[in-house]
């Protein structure tokens, strides 16, 4: 049995090596499919559903959890599993998921050609970013080696940019990669205010073409469902064809908005039309209008935590704070990160989720605002988001506390079982500078 | 009368009656100025200081002859008796264009990529070569007399103006003007003052294209003028230099506008021995001392700006505190400035409506202006502004008659202006002999009585008519009907003229009336058309006098309500100063980026704005009356640097030329940007505010302690060297720019050539200058040619003399090492690499130069040449002996550089108190102020922070930041700070939404951010794309 056991660190270490000299400037080779029964021992578990468990056992086979316990009170069968690794003092967590995100859509921001992540025009609900996501993206492998494992791609752009998919970072190809086809339908909420410069200072003022833009929108909605209610079409129309399952409920209603205003307004637009699943995607003011969201069940995906405050006036800490708001009015809420450098920043998802922890939010609050809430709010916490039986297998064990970055520092990671590669084109030109100043050295 | 002022008078008569000899032709019989005026019994308002009691002024020619209480008429004077109105002197407007044809032209080209690079040539003639100097420009070659718009200014009380033309940064001369027809009369001093202003205008050159590439071109100018007064005119022709040597005698206007900007144009004053007339924006209440202390009288306008609609609360937030305070202190801003003794004249420009300026300036009196202030603000102190006092601005013998008529005190809310006399013509701005029609009249038409009613509603009649008539209701039972019917009532050369529709049982249709008033204006006659066009006899009679409304004015002497003026002027702005203390700090982990390492359970004395004592344990001698604070279980460390910012900056690109050394950033520094105050509360307490990356050369940077609430001056650090930044690769090839550009260079290649280029030069510039010096320390020595002060070529020159160093943004490894070439051969090292993000690509070429690093720790693919960047950049460089920096370039992520120093240790394994000195000691290092600041140890400045933990955790908060032992940021003073801007925000809500309910106009919330800088954020862009 013990010839069964491997430092898990020694493993990593030996494919990272391997690599180095192999498939220099290449990325990292997708895992294959897993099968044999794996059990980690004694990590920290972070269950991502709000739950901790200090001393676990967690075993996964044929890429699914197959027990979560506390090792302490079960007694193990350790003859049962093929691989056992050791966690002692380690922490475990469900892989992070980056929502909201447009990685594999566009690799370097001022290289038009590197470029997919907004196609031209106004509505375009029938854009997938789906076949567009490029699983040979050389920012993905840096994502994932801190702990995010999946992530929802999104496409950008006009008013209904499109449709986004909920992809894992370990595949060939973006078949490989779905984990939730067509989750959901991005609507941009028109700005009630907008930035305009004048004599060196930005001003921002109501927007003067807002009601016709709103109006824009019913009525691009009213006709969708006029269509989809009329069964099978003779003719067919793209556009309105992908809003069908929306109106459905089988997909949802995304609403990139960030202020009150806004907000309300697309609360009405959801009633008004009935729409079943709706998700704000921003809410910097979401905190002032909890009671509305609340009632409407309407959860919050929260603009990037590590941001300057909108007004002079706020809190100097208020973007800090949010989660820790949100999280007391009693709204779902998950943390992404869009903005500035949104794809290479999405490996320091975890600590948007740490900041939220330093302004108030429960730890394991914060974690499930990057696992179980995001799952939930993106329809796939039937097979990922927490540490459950049953579920994927995707999850990854950090020496040190994952959301902190003085701390974070991911030993071994698995999606669907699978233990990935945590080298990266960065990690490759560290190894080969270092190298040669070592040999310098000598 | 003495015999001296009749002297004065028969002289001045004399002088008229030979001098009227035009030089232009008249079309008719020639008017000869041969009447004498005689206005009497009125209350003559001499000047601010003396008012004569139902006196006399006797004017002639269009001058003032003589004025007094008693005075002997000439028997020719055609006498007008005023009975008790007031005379005033008109007022004078220093701020005008009028007369001027366009003037302004389009307003400044900004907003675009597509500024053509600044070219050498120039479409201008034997001129400057900058179309924004327009020193030649004289106004008064330009200025044709304009009815329309002098009688604006007339009617709210001008007599004369400053008129230039308002284009350009040296904008020429303007010219002294009064307001009346004849341009070869009312041009009183054709080059009355030389003017200036910050904006290039109508200039289509992109040189320069921010605040302080403006401020650099002033100033070489000023250079070049004086270099050309000394002989440099024997060299070439420059018609703009010539004009302005010839200005300077005369008085300096300056546009300058915002507060700081009066502090930034005295300072070019102040090097070239200028003291500018300031005209401002209305904001100097907020920064009196340093105001006062630039000497300059000001040019004030007082257009106070309306109450913004608060009505909602989720729009209310768009409303900034400074916006808020400001609609509540504007008015108050000359009473302000009257009690510093700080000598100011009133303009009107800046109204978009000049109806309201009288208005505007009773608001200003009520505020606490006197009257005297007021007065002078209008008249005596523009003159003398303009040396014209012996002219214009009083009433006096010999003066020009520029004078008002009003009905009573003008300060007084319902006093009117009815006439405004230029230079001896009389101007009618409202007849004084208007009839009064309000009131309850009886009107009888035909037989048929009517309620006719009149108010007064704004200056306005507003009448109608009722009638009762009897009538039946549906039942058939009899009742009295009212009917109202509107009236249409004007009164014109004091005939009535009336008309409305009647609906009644004796007339029906339009009735129309024509009539007179009586002289005691109590019946109203004449004839008038009945509908079907039958003409009557009409007559009415006043039954009683109108409702007057009830005053709702508050009484003169209600306590003004005024919130406090704080520092700074934004949010979390306080009234009055943190101060220095004595602290001591004990029990805390103590990081000293020092010799002393990480002191666990350790003490700190600061004193005096230094460093005391640091250690396990301190002479408990030398922390006596200190304040103790207890850090059990907190860490200190240094304050954090950042080494790399572009907060805290009106504008910081100047990349119209491939270099721009010439510009300083020191000189636009904006003390009141929010992002000081975020960036304490990260702990942050020095920044060195960077030149953008547009440019091979770029401008010179300034280092600065955030001393939030200090102003400009006082925020740069004292004694830190010179620094200048440059920049290689994409940025300064323009190579992300959607168009081609035409500005060299376009490539590296060229890169490399600039920098050979411009040192090459500056060497022999700097042989020249010291060759100048020295020959004038040697007196036998041959005369040599004039010696023309560069400023672009001084900063490159100090590089040379290693007096200056530079922080090169850098990303691509070949053209880091060409850099490096290029300092050898000129001998000097490259000081610091920023951004360096391939630095780790050639660590030991940098540690063989001497070059340090100033990185980020994780950032790249935000363009090609960043697709080779690591986060484990910083830990290769370091273990090459490098000094390493992490900086931010960006306001959010500057307050988390803590963080970011995290990234070190895991990326690469630094050890965490080498992580630390990453933002400490470190950067302190690259800006050589590490003798003062960037570590813990005795005799160093109090530059520190206490940690809620851990300070590389991202659970760290900083709770205390401390500059120079002052604390900038407290957590629980910004908690009570907080609560005090939420009280002081509603209190002016309510005064809002009571001055709307009072029908006061109100302008909707707009939101104006500071712009949040990057490197390579132009000024002229829209929203400033912001990649670095």
């Amino acid at each position: 049995m013990m010839n069964k056991q491997f430092n898990i660190i020694l493993v990593v270490l030996m494919v990272m090596c391997s690599k180095i000299e192999l498939t220099a400037q290449q990325n990292p080779t997708p895992s294959p499919k897993q099968s044999k029964s794996v059990l980690i021992l004694n990590g920290i578990a972070h269950i991502g559903n709000g739950e901790k468990i200090e001393n676990s056992a967690i075993g996964f086979k044929d890429g699914k959890l197959t027990l979560v316990a506390d090792a302490r009170v079960i007694r193990i069968d350790m003859s049962a599993y093929d691989t056992i690794i050791y966690a002692d003092g380690s922490h475990i967590y469900p892989g992070f998921i980056a929502t909201n995100s447009t990685l594999g859509l566009l690799e370097l921001d001022l290289v038009r050609q590197t470029n997919d992540e907004s196609e031209t025009g106004t509505f375009k609900p029938s854009i997938r970013s789906a076949i567009s996501y490029n699983t040979d993206s050389e920012i993905i492998p840096t994502v994932r080696s801190n702990g995010v494992l999946m992530g929802q791609i999104t496409p950008r752009g006009g008013v209904i940019s499109g449709t986004s998919s909920v992809m894992q970072f370990d595949a060939w190809n973006w078949e490989d990669a779905l984990i939730r086809e067509d989750d959901g339908v991005h609507l941009n909420w028109p700005g009630v205010y907008h930035r305009h410069y004048d004599k060196g200072k930005i001003s921002i003022e109501k927007v003067k073409t807002y009601d016709q833009q709103l109006r824009e929108i019913q009525s691009f909605f009213r006709d969708a469902k006029a269509y989809c209610s009329a069964g099978k079409q003779t003719l067919i129309d793209l556009r309105f064809a992908a809003l069908c399952d929306l109106l459905s409920g089988k997909k949802i209603l995304y609403v990139h908005a960030s202020d009150a205003k806004a907000m309300t307004e697309a609360i009405n637009f959801k009633v008004e039309f009935s729409i079943p699943k709706m998700v704000i995607i921003g809410g910097y003011d979401a905190y002032l209008i909890a009671d509305q969201l609340v009632s409407h069940s309407i959860p919050i995906m929260l603009e990037r935590i590590h941001s300057l405050p909108r007004f002079n006036e706020d809190d100097v800490d208020l973007p800090y704070k949010l989660p820790k708001l949100l999280y007391d009015a009693g709204i779902k809420f998950c943390i992404q990160n869009e903005g500035d450098m949104e794809r290479m920043g999405a490996r320091n998802l975890p600590f948007h989720a740490g900041t939220a922890v330093a302004y108030g939010l429960p730890y394991e609050e914060a974690v499930r605002a990057l696992t179980l809430a995001p799952a939930q709010i993106l329809g796939i916490d039937e097979t990922c988001g927490s540490l459950e039986s049953g579920k994927d297998a995707t999850l990854f064990i950090s020496s040190g506390d994952a959301l902190d970055m003085k701390s974070n520092a991911v030993t071994a990671a698995f999606i669907q079982g699978r233990l990935i590669d945590l080298s990266s084109k960065q990690t490759e030109l560290y190894h080969k500078y270092k190298k040669k100043y070592d040999e310098q050295k000598k | 009368m003495t015999q001296k002022s009749l002297t004065a008078i028969l002289l001045l008569l004399l002088v008229h009656t030979l001098a009227a000899q035009p030089t232009y032709p008249y079309n008719g019989i020639l008017p000869k100025s041969v009447t004498t005026l005689a206005l009497i019994h009125g209350t003559i308002v001499l000047d601010d200081q003396t008012s004569i009691q139902d006196g006399m002024m006797i004017i002639q020619d269009g001058r003032i002859v003589s004025v007094g209480a008693q005075l002997s008429i000439p028997s020719n004077a055609v006498i007008i008796d005023l009975g008790g109105k007031y005379v005033y002197p008109s007022f004078i407007d220093l701020y005008s264009d009028y007369g001027i044809s366009n003037s302004t032209g389009q307003t400044e080209k900004r907003g675009n990529h597509e500024v053509p690079a600044a070219l050498p040539a120039s479409d201008k003639g034997a001129f400057g070569w900058n179309p924004a100097i327009k020193s030649e420009t004289n106004a008064s070659t330009l200025f044709v007399p304009k009815d329309e718009s002098a009688k604006e200014l007339r009617n709210i009380g001008f007599g004369a103006v400053l008129s230039h033309r308002m284009d350009g940064i040296a904008r020429g001369t303007g010219a002294l003007v009064c307001l009346a027809d004849n341009p070869n009369i009312s041009v009183i001093r054709p080059i009355a003052a030389a003017c200036y202003s910050f904006n290039k205008g109508t200039s289509n050159q992109s040189y320069p294209s921010s605040l302080m590439g403006s401020i650099a071109l002033l100033r070489q100018t000023y250079y070049d003028a004086d270099w050309y007064s000394k002989g440099g005119s024997k060299e070439e022709r420059n018609l703009s230099l010539e004009a302005l040597n010839l200005s300077k005698k005369l008085p300096s206007i300056f546009d300058a506008g915002d507060k700081w900007n009066v502090l930034r144009a005295d300072k070019i004053g102040d090097e070239f021995g200028i003291q500018y007339t300031m005209k401002t924006s209305g904001n100097e209440y907020q920064r009196l001392a340093e105001i006062k202390q630039t000497g300059a009288s000001l040019i004030v306008p007082i257009n106070f700006p309306d109450a913004y609609d608060v009505s909602d609360p989720f729009v209310t937030r768009l409303v900034s505190l400074e916006e808020m305070k400001h609609w509540e202190l504007a008015p108050a801003n000359c009473s302000m400035l009257a009690k510093e003794k700080i000598n100011f004249a009133i303009t009107s420009h800046g109204l978009q409506d000049k109806n309201l300026f009288l208005k505007n300036l009773r608001k200003a009196v009520k505020q606490g202006l006197s009257e005297q202030d007021a007065l002078r603000a209008l008249t005596t102190t523009p003159a003398q502004i303009l040396q014209a006092e012996k002219e214009i601005g009083k009433l006096q013998p010999g003066y020009w008659a520029n004078f008002i008529i009003t009905s009573k005190n003008i300060f007084a809310d319902d006093a009117v202006i009815y006439e405004n006399w230029i230079q001896g013509k009389q101007f009618i701005i409202e007849s004084s002999k208007k009839k009064n029609v309000t009131g309850k009249f009886q009107l009888t038409i035909s037989n048929t009585n009517y309620d006719l009613t009149v108010n007064d509603d704004g200056g306005k009649n507003k009448a109608s008519i009722q009638v009762i008539q009897p009538s039946k209701d549906k039942d058939g039972k009899e009742i009295q009907d009212t009917l109202t019917y509107p009236v249409t009532l004007t009164l014109m050369n004091e005939q009535l003229s009336i008309s409305f529709e009647a609906k009644d049982n004796q007339n029906k249709g339009v009735i129309r009336l024509a009539g007179d008033i009586s002289d005691d204006e109590k019946t109203w006659s004449g004839k008038g058309q009945l509908s079907d066009g039958k003409w009557i006899d009409w007559k009415s009679s006043k039954t009683a006098e109108a409702e007057v409304k009830k005053n709702e004015i508050k009484p003169d002497n209600a306590p003004i309500e005024r919130g406090d003026i704080i520092y700074p002027f934004v949010a979390y702005g306080s009234k009055s100063a943190p101060t220095q203390e004595t602290i001591l700090i004990i029990n805390a982990t103590i990081w000293t980026s020092d010799a002393a390492g990480k002191i666990e359970n350790g003490q700190i004395l600061i004193s005096g704005g230094k460093i005391v004592a640091v250690g396990q344990t301190i002479d408990a001698g030398k922390s006596n009356g200190a304040k103790v604070i207890d850090a059990k279980g907190k860490h200190v460390t240094p304050g954090i640097i950042d080494e790399h910012s572009h907060i805290a900056l009106e504008s910081v690109n100047e990349g119209s030329q491939a270099s721009s050394a010439e510009v300083e950033e020191s000189r636009v520094i904006d003390p009141e940007d929010i992002n000081i105050y975020r960036q304490l509360s990260g702990g942050v307490t020095c920044s060195q505010l960077l030149h953008g990356s547009a440019n091979p050369i770029g401008g010179q940077s300034a280092i600065i302690k955030l001393r939030w609430g200090k102003n400009a001056e006082e925020m740069l650090f004292k004694g830190a060297p010179g620094f200048i930044k440059f920049a290689l690769g994409e940025n300064v090839t323009q190579s992300n720019w959607w168009n081609d550009g035409t500005r060299f260079p376009q490539s590296r290649m060229g890169v490399e050539q600039i920098y050979y280029d411009h040192f090459i030069r500056a060497r022999e510039y700097g042989q020249k200058k010291e060759a100048y010096l020295s020959s004038s320390v040697k007196k036998n020595t041959t005369p040599l040619k004039p010696f023309r002060t560069d400023i672009e070529m001084d900063a490159l020159y100090e590089i040379l003399q290693k007096k200056r160093f530079v922080t090169c943004h850098s990303y691509v490894q070949s053209e880091i090492n060409m850099l490096m070439h290029v300092a050898d051969s000129m001998q000097f090292t490259l000081n610091t690499f920023t951004h360096i993000l391939e630095g780790y690509k050639v660590a030991d070429k940098m540690k063989s130069h001497g070059s340090g690093a100033s990185s980020f720790s994780d950032w790249w693919a935000y363009k090609y040449e960043v697709k080779d960047a690591i986060p484990y950049n910083g830990a290769l460089l370091w273990e090459q002996g490098i000094t390493v920096a992490f900086n931010s370039d960006d306001a959010e992520m500057a307050r988390r550089l803590n963080q970011e120093a995290a990234k070190a240790v895991k990326y690469g394994g630094v050890p965490e108190e080498e992580a630390l000195k990453f933002v400490t000691i470190n950067p302190a290092k690259l800006l050589h102020i590490d003798k003062q600041t960037g570590s813990l140890a005795v005799g160093k400045d109090a530059d520190l922070v206490i940690w809620s933990d851990h300070p590389l955790s991202i659970y760290a908060r900083a709770e205390k930041t401390f500059v120079d032992g002052v604390c900038y940021y407290d957590e629980s003073r910004d908690r009570e700070m907080r609560a005090v801007m939420e009280k002081e925000r509603a209190r002016l809500i309510q005064k809002m939404m009571a001055s709307k309910q009072n029908g006061d106009p109100t302008q909707m919330p707009t939101f104006k951010d500071k712009k949040h800088f990057h490197c390579d954020t132009l000024d002229q862009t829209s929203l400033g794309i912001s990649f670095k």
